[in-house]
């Protein structure tokens, strides 16, 4: 049974990677791939692979934190691993659940398996993660480098600490689901879990407070200091006793050299050897709770590839934005409906958020202001011209309920009665009008508080450029949406839908790739308007103060880009017509 | 009515659908029948301007779809064989969307006798998610209903129906043929061609293999009238039906007491 399962793990890696080779045939895959191998390659891989080349400081970290004495490495891994094991026994509160993919539930569950087969096979799917991982972290770390014996002792290391850590995580999942069995609650565990920590904490806290000096911050020398404080309240006492088994599970990765790692490595595959045998023995029925939980990621998967947003929230019923008549405009029904949509990503907990940030961050300015800095009025502006700056650019990317997010039912669209400008229009309008209030909200909120030179910059100046962005703001987010709704309907295979979606290395270049182009064409579409723009105030500035030139000259760019727009949501519908959703969307 | 000369579909070299012409007028079914392949779906999306023709006309109610398209799809109604509905619209206000794409101005009381038809009275604040695959169905039908089309498409119109929904889709049909519409259904279900459609148009590989009324097609496959359309359909498209499967051997009979 243990080689069906290996062979179909094995099969099923090898074919996922063959299939992802020939799609590499479709140049939109292989132009992607390209562009994110490039992209890994020039800023991250070549720092880690070319010892010769200069590498960012990012990068060395992960080496300089080797430099500490290895004592010291592994009181602090050691109370990291504590740390996330006591979150495995605190934070969870279902049943124990082994997340399988729906047609592993549909062959495995129904297939004459035992539970322990179930097991082994989810343990063994594992290692493929868990190698990977083990790979990751061994080039990042950049340990590699020292030689081949520390090359092994790293991948082993790792290896170690991550399987048993995956097996705690199992292990303490099927203690928590006997626990519950046994009429012991998620509360008493965490209450139990947390009192004993608490205790053992407490304990080393005061040994710590009666057996060393003080810790006096301003008298620590530097960082030296501080670590071999640490290293002492960790070393000695009650804290090593605590710590035991996570530094036994480190104490391999952190071998010096082989004969030290060839000494640690037997206690640590016990530890890891009573791991697995505390999985195996417990007799815990995980099956249910895995199919639920199975589904449920199999939903979030098919939502995320759908382009819907990997949330399994479910849908609340939204009121209408306003009240939509029957005869009229059609384009206004798909604003109708896309608001709608966008009520749900608006939810009360959202905006309670954002509230509690903006009230959070007004406070810590104005203590600032309170200060000796008086100039908290131009760092809240500046903030907020920073974030109308952004708006505009990588706005149109967050605000999707356009035909991107309706990509999946064009079939439907298709078969409206409707021109194909009038859907490319009404599908622009519900993400225009959200960045364009947004926006608003921000001119005002910066005409009012941008204040760094009173002088010359009075509230009559701050609201003329104030009036001229918000007249630009419409005709500026409309050209901006223009281009990712242009890539979907003439690029409808490089927008993120359905299981063909690229992944990994092909994702980041077709992400970069898109992002550069929208900014080109961008900038192209703007020269127009800016020139027009631009000749209005010079020329208006010659007869008029120039704050009373700027609407203007913002109304004669908006109009320009109005212009431009209307030309694409036209050019775009035409396409938008002649699009074959059989043949580019496999619908 | 519905009128079809020269369709042709490519798919890069791939020939869907091949020269088809037919013509369905009005209060007549046609049965779309095929086997997997033969280019049923693909049709009836190209008759709903959903998908693009590389040769040939469309005309419905006399507007060419090709050149138009706004006044000929006002007059369509198609039903694709999974519903598809907005996730985050609920039945009241796919109506109201419905309405007005369509320009229904008296959608509220035509939806409101829509839903009573369809059993979906008590769900109008409900969204898709809260209802039952065949309530997405009906839904589905009272949106497609409500600009009341003259010419409806359904492609696999019973998928995921229970003997109710069924019944009722069928009457449904029925009554739309009735009042004068130009129905096409295409279906994989032989009985269900048999029982509502008045002619039938066999594809087979994009090509069209027969097309007319059920009982001129009968007389062309076969001699006898009684022959069941599932006969006709295997001789039409791959000679004669596959032979049934052999009965189990009578038992024997117990031996008799010496």
């Amino acid at each position: 049974m243990i080689s069906a399962l290996l062979y179909l793990q094995s099969r099923s890696a090898l074919n996922r990677f063959r299939t992802r080779l020939k799609r590499l045939k479709q140049p939109k895959y292989l132009i992607a791939a390209l562009a994110g191998g490039a992209y890994f390659w020039f800023f991250m891989l070549r720092f880690w692979l070319m010892p010769g080349k200069p590498r960012p400081e990012a990068a060395l970290a992960g080496v300089q934190v080797f430099q500490m004495p290895v004592d010291l490495l592994q009181g602090i891994g050691a109370t990291i691993l504590f740390v996330i094991v006591l979150a495995a026994w605190v934070f969870p509160h279902e049943r124990a659940a082994l997340i399988f993919t729906e047609a592993e539930v549909a062959f495995l569950f129904p297939a004459p398996l035992n539970r322990r087969g179930l097991i082994h096979y989810k343990l063994a799917r594992s290692q493929f993660a868990i190698l990977f991982t083990t790979l990751l972290l061994t080039l990042f770390s950049g340990r590699w480098r020292a030689g081949p014996t520390q090359a092994f002792i790293a991948i082993f290391g790792w290896w170690l600490i991550l399987a048993t850590l995956s097996l705690h995580f199992l292990g303490s999942s099927f203690t928590r689901t006997l626990l519950l069995e046994r009429g012991i609650s998620n509360w008493l565990r965490r209450g139990l879990v947390l009192g004993v920590a608490g205790g053992i904490v407490t304990a080393i806290v005061l040994w710590a407070r009666r057996t060393m000096p003080g810790l006096d911050l301003a008298e620590v020398n530097g960082i030296k200091g501080f670590t071999e404080y640490l290293n002492t309240a960790l070393a000695s006492g009650p804290a090593p006793y605590l710590l035991l088994p996570f530094r036994v599970a480190l104490k391999p990765f952190l071998a010096t050299d082989f004969s030290q790692f060839l000494l640690a490595l037997g206690p640590a595959l016990l530890l890891l050897a009573l791991h697995y045998f505390w999985v195996i023995r417990s007799n815990v029925a995980f099956e249910e709770a895995s199919v639920t939980a199975s589904e449920k990621v199999a939903a979030l998967l098919t939502a995320a590839r759908a382009g819907k947003g990997a949330h399994l929230k479910p849908m609340k019923r939204k009121r209408d934005p306003f009240r939509l008549a029957p005869t009229g405009f059609p384009p206004l029904a798909l604003l109708w409906k896309n608001l709608i949509a966008a009520g749900q990503l608006f939810s009360t907990r959202i905006w309670m958020v954002v509230l509690v940030q903006v009230v959070v961050m007004g406070i810590a300015m104005t203590s600032i202001g309170r200060g000796e800095h008086q100039a908290w009025p131009a760092v809240v502006g500046g903030l907020l011209i920073g974030l109308l700056a952004m708006s505009f650019v990588i706005g149109p990317n967050f605000a999707r309920v356009d035909l991107r997010q309706d990509l999946l039912v064009a079939d439907l669209l298709k078969a409206y009665p409707l021109r194909g400008w009038q859907v490319i229009l009404g599908e622009l309008l519900a993400p225009v009008a959200i960045l364009t209030a947004l926006q608003v909200v921000l001119v005002v909120a910066i005409v009012l508080i941008f204040t760094p030179e009173p002088k010359h910059f009075p509230l009559a100046t701050r609201f003329a450029c104030g009036l001229g962005v918000v007249l630009l703001a419409p005709a500026l987010n409309c050209a901006g949406l223009l281009i990712p709704n242009a890539a979907a309907v003439l690029l409808p295979g490089w927008m993120p839908r359905g299981k063909d979606r690229p992944q990994g290395i092909e994702a980041t270049g077709q992400a970069m790739i898109m992002l550069f182009g929208q900014l080109f064409v961008l900038l192209i579409g703007l020269l127009p308007a800016a020139g027009a723009g631009a000749g209005v105030f010079f020329l208006g500035k010659l007869l008029l103060p120039w704050p009373v030139v700027v609407p203007f000259a913002a109304l004669l760019a908006a109009l320009v880009l109005a212009a431009e727009a209307a030309l694409g949501v036209w050019l775009l519908g035409k396409f938008f017509e002649r699009m074959d959703v059989s043949a580019e969307l496999g619908q | 009515m519905i009128e079809v000369l020269g369709l042709t579909k490519l798919y890069g070299e791939f020939l869907a659908v091949s020269e088809l012409s037919f013509a369905v007028r009005p209060g007549e079914v046609l049965g779309l029948v095929g086997p997997n392949g033969a280019g049923k779906t693909t049709t009836l999306r190209c008759l709903a301007g959903i998908i693009p023709p590389t040769r040939g006309t469309i005309t419905v109610s006399g507007d060419d779809l090709a050149t138009r398209p706004i006044e000929a799809k006002r007059r369509i109604a198609f039903f694709p064989d999974e519903p598809r509905l907005f996730d985050y619209l609920t039945v009241g206000q796919h109506l109201n969307f419905v309405a007005r794409i369509y320009g229904v101005p008296d959608y509220e009381a035509r939806g409101r006798e829509l839903l009573a038809e369809m059993e979906l009275a008590e769900k109008r604040d409900a969204l898709p998610a809260e209802l039952s695959r065949g309530m997405k169905q009906k839904l589905a039908l009272a949106c497609g209903l409500l600009h009341a089309p003259s010419v409806i498409y359904f492609d696999e119109p019973l998928t995921g129906l229970d003997p109710y929904g069924i019944r009722r889709m069928k009457d449904s049909i029925l009554r739309r043929a009735r009042d004068g519409a130009a129905i096409i259904i295409s279906s994989h279900l032989l009985h269900l061609v048999e029982e509502i459609c008045s002619h039938l148009l066999i594809l087979q590989n994009g090509k069209k293999v027969a097309d007319g009324t059920l009982a001129e097609i009968t007389q062309r496959f076969s001699q006898h009238p009684e022959t069941s359309l599932e006969e006709v359909f295997f001789r039409a498209t791959s000679g004669p039906a596959p032979a049934p499967p052999p009965l189990d051997p009578p038992a024997a009979p117990p031996a008799s007491p010496p």
